[in-house]
């Protein structure tokens, strides 16, 4: 990579950078017209005789000839804006384009480290690295060349122009320069030292609060927030010491300057006012230059500050740049190439030495081959170069001296296009993404964009353009919209086959229930699939006559019914018996609903809830006021936090006192009514619903139905024959609610749902809605155990001629070793490494090859 | 079905006697209230007990197991409290609560009543008082019982 920025910039944007000086030297003249047009005017038009003047053979008397010089000047200042404004946006695209391109190249090169150059550097580290700290590159390399060039040359335009009025008033113009030229530089060499610094601490800043997040756990576990503090504020002094250096010695830089510039003055009044009274300058051309010499201390601020941000940027392009050029690092062709040799054949090890594992230990003259087909176990407890070699086998890592080979194809020559299609690799630290689960379980089949998307008109436009921007850039132009999956590489033809063979593999590893689960916590949208919707209506249909059949289950759930009180829901699914259309909306959030609102009004609802809402928070107050936060008892019973109860003590003393002020503000009514929302009549019996009351509740649900569901998307009613997409699928295959009075009636009917659900087949649909659930940040939502599950479904699913384990399924467990029976099943007639640390577990496999310390033991 | 009723319900309650009103109130909330039909098991005799039951209407028979099958040995009624032992010790049930019609009863559970004794101490000693009654009247009893049998 080029190590200077100016290299960097040259070598990808000279002929826009040319372009760009090009346009400025077009500017001079017009800029320098511009300076001499007011003279003229002035000198010529206003205090000038002997018209009429002639130009282009016309004559022009003296007004006429005014008139057309100002005119002149008008079109000039146009043209001068004009083409200021078409080089801004032209450097502006320039300097946003080639940071595209720096970043992307930057990014790149991560992909191109070699596994063991990852611990020396830090995620913390290197991401300010490619996001902010490049930044002012880019606004920096629109300006690279054209900035000097054009305040230089209006500079010198403007002191040439002094010098053509008179030359002593030109050098006394520039008789500053050479002593700011001297000690400028000076002093800016230690502010670059200094900024180099700074980058560096605000590095090691972002990698400790990345691991503060990281490790947050283990500080609260160990009481160590005040050592991490400490360490931080220490952190954050240093920077604070560098910044004030920093900015003592910018800033003298800035006022020698100014000084400097307000000195020369001087010399103009002193020697510009001697010449005038000699008679040797005419006045004209004194004020004229004093015009032209503010307009002098422009352009030079701006070279002065110009030079300071060179020094600037250059120090933070170097500094970032110098990280990303590790002697090791891969071939972009590694990344970049599509071809794939066919991996068959024994994996051989050929006196393999390898360096640099994660606790430094090595793996010595190692000799070994698995023929092509069988299932062998790596044996060794960790450390032993167990990992390493099943890496080494992957190509994952390159061996210091001798050779892996699969077939006769030398790993270290081979691409990633070969590497990651034609192996499997899962290690013990396997890595889910942020996305859905089935981004994740087809991850290893994504190697390329397979089906690019129909485009048409506006949209195949705007590719276009993307595409265009990125060969400009040299970014890929892989198509993030394009199909990926590659149906032939998993040996199925389509994604239902696909989605099929996910699921077998799935059972065989035992997460399908968990993912069944998490497919009833789902929501789905019923326009994608009318089929599913109606198999769950069906189950819906399936369970209420289920329900009706059998007292005893009856007696479980409260069936939405639209004349009857559902005491085992809220009141506000009582009230509305609709949900809002958006799942995202909370409880608190519906009072503030416009249409709520205007119906709760109009029913009068308005001050019935907010007189239970008071009610509620006057009993809340009563009863846990003297509770301490910590017990617990608050958060799971209390309709209010702790945190809310000041301001619902302040909302109960206005709304009790007979004051007419201050009086409750609609903020204050919105959250009583929120209160008189969550309340579930069966559970929190605090007395506040009579059967008038409920009554009033179905009556005005009907009106709610009628006036606010019918004309408008935001509701859904619960209707029997209906899919509720804002529900889970759980909650809509049972139109009702679980008796909340009635002991385990949540789980007795779920008991039930789940029979009905295997009876009717909908299991597998459940699970596939379950492919779409959102697996959180790096899979947090999902245990340790799913995590491993998912990441060697996904290894299985490329459908490699090789496949490598290391500690995933070692468990001595009865449902392990069935897995690794699976396992072994589902590999067969291809080649199987199992890394594992127990010799029992290495007993199942036929072939065995033991490592301890490094070194293969017989 | 309100809370009122319940903690009148509580307060016939010997265990609960001593506690003043407020914190009935809160004992009330934070509990369930539940039904059980006729015929429906509270609990069973062995498994372990993480709840106490007072009844506030109905009536709940006692089972206990025996060679020839399960025996009933008693049978509670309103406003007793059954499976106190429960949310105060480990200990497994020692007999099977079976609805003997149809019942509400409110479900205190152990990890919320220990709460409560942890918010509010002079509860604990009520509950200390209650059982160290019970501990003497128990004594005396089985001092009574032992010297009937000597002299017996």
């Amino acid at each position: 990579m080029e190590k200077s920025l100016f290299g960097f910039i040259w070598k990808y944007s000279s002929r826009q950078q040319i372009f760009i000086l090009m346009v400025t030297v077009l500017t001079y003249p017009v800029v320098y017209i511009l300076l001499e047009l007011p003279k003229l005017i002035v000198n010529d038009a206003v205090q000038g005789d002997n018209f009429p003047r002639t130009i282009l053979g016309i004559d022009f008397d003296q007004v006429p000839y005014l008139i057309l010089l100002c005119f002149s000047f008008l079109s000039l200042v146009v043209v001068s804006n004009g083409l200021k404004f078409y080089l801004n946006v032209y450097k502006g695209r320039l300097g946003e384009r080639m940071l595209r391109r720096l970043r992307f190249e930057l990014f790149q090169r991560v992909l191109r480290f070699r596994l063991p150059h990852f611990r020396k550097v830090s995620s913390g580290e290197i991401i300010p690295m490619i996001t902010s700290e490049v930044e002012d590159v880019g606004g920096y390399i629109g300006e690279a060349f054209a900035l000097p060039a054009y305040q230089g040359g209006m500079l010198v335009v403007q002191i040439g122009f002094i010098f053509m009025q008179d030359p002593l008033l030109g050098l006394a113009a520039i008789s500053s320069y050479p002593i700011q030229g001297y000690v400028i530089p000076l002093l800016q060499r230690k502010v670059v030292l200094l900024s180099r610094q700074r980058v560096r601490n605000i590095r090691v800043i972002a990698d400790k609060v990345g691991e503060s997040i990281t490790g947050v756990a283990e500080i609260h576990a160990n009481d160590a927030a005040a050592w991490h503090s400490a360490d931080i504020s220490d952190r954050l002094y240093e920077n604070f010491k560098i910044r004030y250096d920093i900015f003592n010695r910018k800033f003298l830089i800035k006022f020698l300057n100014n000084f400097m510039n307000q000195l020369t003055p001087f010399f103009f009044y002193l020697i510009g006012g001697y010449l005038v009274i000699e008679g040797n300058l005419s006045i004209g051309a004194l004020l004229a230059v004093i015009a032209a010499y503010k307009d002098l201390a422009g352009p030079w601020k701006e070279l002065l500050s110009f030079y300071q941000m060179t020094a600037d940027v250059s120090v933070k392009y170097q500094t970032v740049v110098e990280n990303f050029d590790p002697l090791d690092i891969y071939d972009q062709e590694r990344l970049t190439s599509d071809d794939t040799v066919d991996l068959s054949g024994d994996v051989k090890l050929e006196s393999v030495n390898f360096a640099g594992g994660a606790a430094g230990q090595e793996v010595v003259d190692i000799s070994m081959t698995v023929p092509a087909g069988s299932a062998c176990a790596i044996v060794g407890p960790d450390g032993s170069g167990r990992s390493e070699v099943l890496q080494l086998a992957a190509g994952l890592v390159a061996p210091v001296s001798g050779k892996v080979c699969i077939g006769n194809h030398d790993l270290d020559k081979l691409t990633d296009s070969t590497l990651g299609r034609q192996i499997a690799y899962v290690g013990g630290a396997v890595h889910v993404w942020t996305g859905t689960i089935r981004d994740n379980l087809y991850y290893g089949l994504r190697h390329r964009p397979l089906v690019p998307p129909q485009r048409e008109g506006e949209s195949l436009k705007n590719y276009n353009r993307r595409l265009s921007e990125a060969k400009e850039t040299r970014n890929p132009t892989y198509d993030l919209a394009a199909e990926w999956d590659d149906f032939e590489a998993a040996g199925v033809g389509n994604e239902d086959e696909l989605d099929t063979k996910a699921l077998e593999l799935l059972e065989t590893v035992k997460i399908d229930k968990d993912i069944y689960r998490l497919g009833l916590q789902s929501r789905f949208d019923p326009s994608m699939d009318d089929d599913f919707a109606d198999k769950i209506l069906n189950v819906r249909k399936a369970l209420a006559e289920r329900i009706a059949d059998e007292p005893d289950l009856g007696g479980l759930v409260e069936l939405w019914h639209r004349d009857r009180f559902n005491a085992s829901a809220s009141l506000a699914d009582n009230l509305f018996f609709a949900v809002p259309a958006d799942p995202e909306i909370t409880m608190d959030q519906v009072p503030d609903l416009e249409q709520v609102k205007t119906f709760l009004a109009d029913t009068g609802f308005d001050k019935k809830l907010q007189q239970i809402g008071l009610k509620i928070a006057e009993t809340m107050l009563e009863l846990f006021s003297n509770v301490s936060g910590d017990s617990g008892l608050l958060g799971a019973y209390s309709f209010i936090t702790l945190d809310e109860i000041p301001d619902f003590e302040r909302i109960v003393r206005i709304a009790k006192s007979d004051q007419p002020r201050p009086g409750l503000t609609d903020a204050d009514r919105s959250r009583l009514t929120g209160l008189a929302f969550k309340l579930v009549p069966a559970r929190h019996r605090l007395g506040v619903m009579s059967d008038e009351l409920k009554r009033d509740i179905i009556s005005a649900r009907q009106t709610f139905l009628d006036e606010v569901v019918k004309n408008s998307d935001n509701f859904v009613a619960f209707e029997p024959d209906v899919y509720l997409p804002p529900l889970t699928i759980e909650d809509n295959l049972l139109f009702g609610r679980a008796r909340v009075d009635r002991r385990d009636a949540r789980r007795r009917i779920d008991d039930v749902i789940r029979t009905i659900v295997e009876e009717t087949g909908l299991r597998r649909a459940i699970i596939y809605a379950g492919f779409g659930y959102h697996v959180g940040v790096s899979g947090s939502r999902l245990s340790a155990g799913q995590r491993r599950k998912i990441a060697l479904v996904r290894g299985l699913l490329k459908n490699a001629k090789i496949t490598i384990l290391d500690d995933i399924a070692t468990g001595v467990t009865e449902e392990d070793r069935t897995l690794r029976k699976g396992l072994r099943q589902i590999l067969s007639g291809k080649t199987f490494l199992f890394g594992t640390s127990d010799a029992d577990i290495a007993a199942e496999f036929d072939q065995r090859f033991i490592l301890d310390q490094g070194r293969l033991s017989e | 079905m309100t809370l009122e009723t319940e903690v009148e319900a509580l307060r016939k309650v010997p265990l609960f006697r001593g506690i003043d009103e407020t914190k009935l109130r809160l004992l009330a909330f934070i509990s369930d209230r539940t039904e059980y039909p006729s015929g429906e098991r509270l609990c069973s005799q062995g498994e372990e007990g993480d709840c106490a039951f007072i009844i506030l209407s109905g009536a709940a028979d006692v089972l206990v197991e025996t060679p020839e099958g399960e025996k009933k040995v008693a049978q509670v009624s309103e406003n007793s409290i059954v499976g106190e032992i429960a949310i105060l010790c480990d200990v497994p049930r020692t007999a099977t609560l079976v609805a003997a019609n149809d019942m509400d009863v409110l479900t205190v559970s152990k990890d919320d009543f220990l709460k409560l004794l942890k918010e509010f101490p002079d509860i604990s000693l009520e509950v200390m008082r209650t059982l160290a009654l019970r501990l003497e009247r128990t004594t005396r009893d089985l001092a009574d019982a032992r010297r009937g049998a000597a002299g017996g």
